[in-house]
């Protein structure tokens, strides 16, 4: 049996050669659906990695406080009335008052407000229109836990109130240099001097916080002199005195807030597992439209491969009858024939698969997606493609397994 | 294999035996009587030419003899045991191990080598590709196609074509060939080559029946079937080398084309019947059936294959 089976191989394999057009045209469908597969799980890996190092990164004992209610249905957190992605444009925003609140809510070591102060950056006479620009405390490399690479952080009252710390791409993009210690920039007519640059952050990029990248810090201070106190915070990160302590931490977080709106419970007060429930969230909705996509696809490909298998089981219908003659079994024929459809769809999953890396590269090139190909996407792929093959080249080889001799020899 | 084939059964006892054996084909008015009630039994060792116009039951038998088709009444006994109602896997099975077949058009696989070709009845038995390419390569070299391995049936003429397909008969060492007209499409030199090849192969213990238009060829039987209307109307026994002596008497009414020039064929043949004859074996060909048969207008469409 196994020397007919790799006989069969064989054939197929030089069935598929032979017939080059219509062989693609037949795995169109399935090298699309994979694609679809491999490049989906690929960023679902990606972003959960992704997602996990901010968890580890930013420490399993950082709460985050963000304007608007959290609606709890079933297991899963998520946050309505807000901009997934920002927090920002809900009508009741956390104030400067607020952080003095969480500051002082029992088992809190500290709290680190995030707001976002609106205005483009002059440096050197060209104009950054849509830079980032967060007011923030002196605690927040200790909320985030994040270190800085060049310079340091402001220290408190003490220091002046022009000064900035950057991330990473802002240091590039605007200052042309990793290190524009000592260089400024104007904001809002006031001219600021760079202190810091943050090491680089491994943000997600679903997450629902901003890229701290691309961010510049300024004193939240000399923020609210600039905006007159409008700017309203958009985020606020809290650490636990231990990470024993956080739900107390969180519970007396919600009390203190709770009396300093007047009852309103109108923010919400959130984990380190629920923040980045948000991101899981997104892919997860963006996982099921791709799958939807791929299946359909797939679908589509194993009725091409259906398709061209009855052709093919018709115009060799001489052939089935000579080999049955010869004393082939149903079983063999049938075989040889879902063997074809295998290596059809086999090759289309591997057409697809070498594809979908083409893809992803692109992806890890040119987006903030990481996506990450794991040997269990090819594996899923490989079996998908294998399933396709068995289960849509069954018809057409049971057609030629069951074939009178006789008759099947009789056509030309 | 196995459990089946009985390889050393005594000689007399037939190989192949069918009994009032009959094939319809279609339905109602439509139906034609391709074989009615056909009677044979063939011996282990015998070399069987079976001739007849065309449309009178030859093919339509060697077919029901070869396991691709079951009668549609009577019985059929091969090796002892009754075949006509087993499974299509045993069936199959039966073919490829007891049975060997070669047919008019060679029916070489075109996208395979020779030597694949000749191979292919060993895969379906399980054989290494190693082994079968290697008992491919000597029953090559015994129908004389050795260094024409890793050609395409397209680059052979029609002769070593049929050699060929012999070779793919021959490659399970099968007790029974049977061959519906190999010959048909050769020309005369390459037909002499084909049969001298199954004559050797006779030789060397095999059952052989063929069918044959070609009166010549009867030299190479040692038995010479006449049918018509799907029916054994005459079974002569003749000596290997002689022309059958019914068959020289038809030799030059012969070959018939049209429905019309069979009739004409068949007549002289009756004619011809050698009554006298002792070495001929007269059938006892049924005469007084028609009672029992369906309409004699059915008969006259008899008709068998393509």
């Amino acid at each position: 049996m196994s020397s007919v089976m790799r006989g069969n191989i064989r054939m197929a394999l030089s069935g598929v050669r032979g017939a080059k057009w219509r062989s693609l045209l037949t795995m169109l469908g399935v090298i699309v659906g994979i694609v679809a597969v491999v490049t989906i799980v690929s960023i679902g890996d990606g972003v959960k990695r992704q997602v996990a190092g901010q968890l580890s990164q930013f420490g399993a004992d950082l709460i985050t406080v963000r304007p608007g209610m959290v609606v709890k249905n079933s297991s899963v957190a998520s946050i309505s009335n807000t901009d997934v992605l920002f927090g920002m444009g809900s009508s009741t925003g956390l104030s400067v008052h607020d952080v003095q609140a969480v500051q002082h809510a029992a088992h809190v070591k500290l709290a680190a407000p995030l707001g976002i102060v609106p205005g483009a950056v002059q440096v050197e006479k060209k104009l950054y229109h849509n830079q980032l620009v967060l007011s923030t405390t002196a605690s927040l490399p200790d909320a985030l836990n994040h270190p800085i690479t060049y310079g340091e952080f402001w220290h408190g009252d003490a220091d002046p109130a022009n000064v900035a710390v950057i991330g990473r791409n802002v240091a590039t993009d605007l200052f042309g240099e990793r290190v524009p210690l000592g260089r400024s920039f104007t904001f809002r007519g006031q001219s600021f001097l760079v202190r810091g640059v943050f090491a680089p952050f491994n943000a997600s990029p679903l997450s629902p916080t901003a890229n701290f990248d691309d961010a510049i810090f300024i004193p939240s201070q000399t923020a609210a002199t600039l905006t007159q106190n409008n700017a309203g915070l958009y985020v606020m990160l809290a650490k636990a005195d231990k990470t024993a302590n956080m739900p107390q931490a969180i519970q007396s977080i919600t009390s203190q807030l709770r009396t300093a709106h007047g009852g309103q419970q109108d923010f919400s007060v959130l984990s380190p597992q629920q923040n980045v429930a948000g991101s899981a969230d997104v892919v997860r909705s963006l996982s099921l439209w791709i799958t939807a996509v791929a299946a359909i696809s797939l679908f589509i490909g194993g009725v091409g491969i259906m398709n061209i298998m009855l052709l093919s089981v018709s115009e060799r219908m001489h052939e089935i009858g000579l080999r049955k003659a010869i004393g082939a079994t149903r079983r063999q024929i049938l075989s040889q024939f879902v063997f074809e459809a295998t290596a059809l769809s086999l090759v289309g999953g591997l057409v697809g698969m070498l594809l979908s890396l083409a893809t992803v590269g692109l992806l890890y090139l040119y987006t903030d997606l990481k996506p990450v190909v794991s040997w269990q996407a090819l594996a899923i792929a490989t079996g998908v493609s294998l399933a396709i093959g068995i289960i849509f080249g069954a018809i057409p080889a049971a057609k030629a397994a069951g074939k009178d001799p006789i008759e099947a020899l009789r056509h030309e | 294999m196995g459990r089946y084939t009985k390889r050393h059964m005594p000689s007399p006892m037939p190989i192949i035996e069918l009994q009032e054996v009959s094939k319809l084909y279609g339905f109602g008015d439509a139906t034609t009587l391709a074989l009615d009630e056909a009677t044979v039994s063939i011996n282990e060792g015998e070399f069987v030419a079976i001739m007849g116009p065309s449309g009178c039951g030859k093919s339509t038998l060697m077919n029901i003899i070869g396991l691709l088709d079951r009668p549609t009444h009577g019985v059929y006994r091969l090796q002892g045991r009754s075949v006509e109602t087993m499974r299509a896997g045993r069936r199959a099975k039966i073919r490829r191990d007891t049975i060997g077949f070669v047919f008019q058009f060679f029916n070489l696989l075109p996208r395979m080598t020779v030597l694949e070709n000749v191979g292919l009845p060993l895969a379906y038995k399980g054989v290494s590709p190693r082994r079968r390419m290697k008992l491919a390569a000597d029953m090559l070299e015994r129908v004389g196609l050795s260094g024409r391995e890793f050609y395409y049936p397209r680059h052979l003429s029609g002769g070593q074509a049929q050699c060929a397909a012999i070779a793919r008969a021959l490659i399970n060492n099968p007790k029974i060939i049977i061959a519906d007209e190999p010959t048909g499409n050769l020309d005369s030199a390459s037909s002499r080559l084909v049969m001298e090849l199954l004559g050797e192969i006779h030789k060397s213990g095999s059952t052989i029946l063929f069918v044959t238009h070609n009166p010549e060829l009867t030299r190479y039987a040692t038995r010479v079937v006449y049918m018509h209307d799907g029916n054994v109307i005459q079974d002569e026994e003749t000596r290997l080398g002689e022309i059958a002596a019914t068959a020289r008497k038809v030799m030059y009414t012969l070959p018939v084309k049209t429905e019309e020039d069979d009739l004409a064929g068949v007549s002289t043949l009756m004619k011809a019947r050698p009554d006298g004859d002792k070495t001929a074996k007269k059938v006892a060909v049924p005469k007084k059936r028609k009672a029992a048969k369906p309409k004699p207008k059915a008969k006259r469409a008899v008709r068998s294959k393509k």
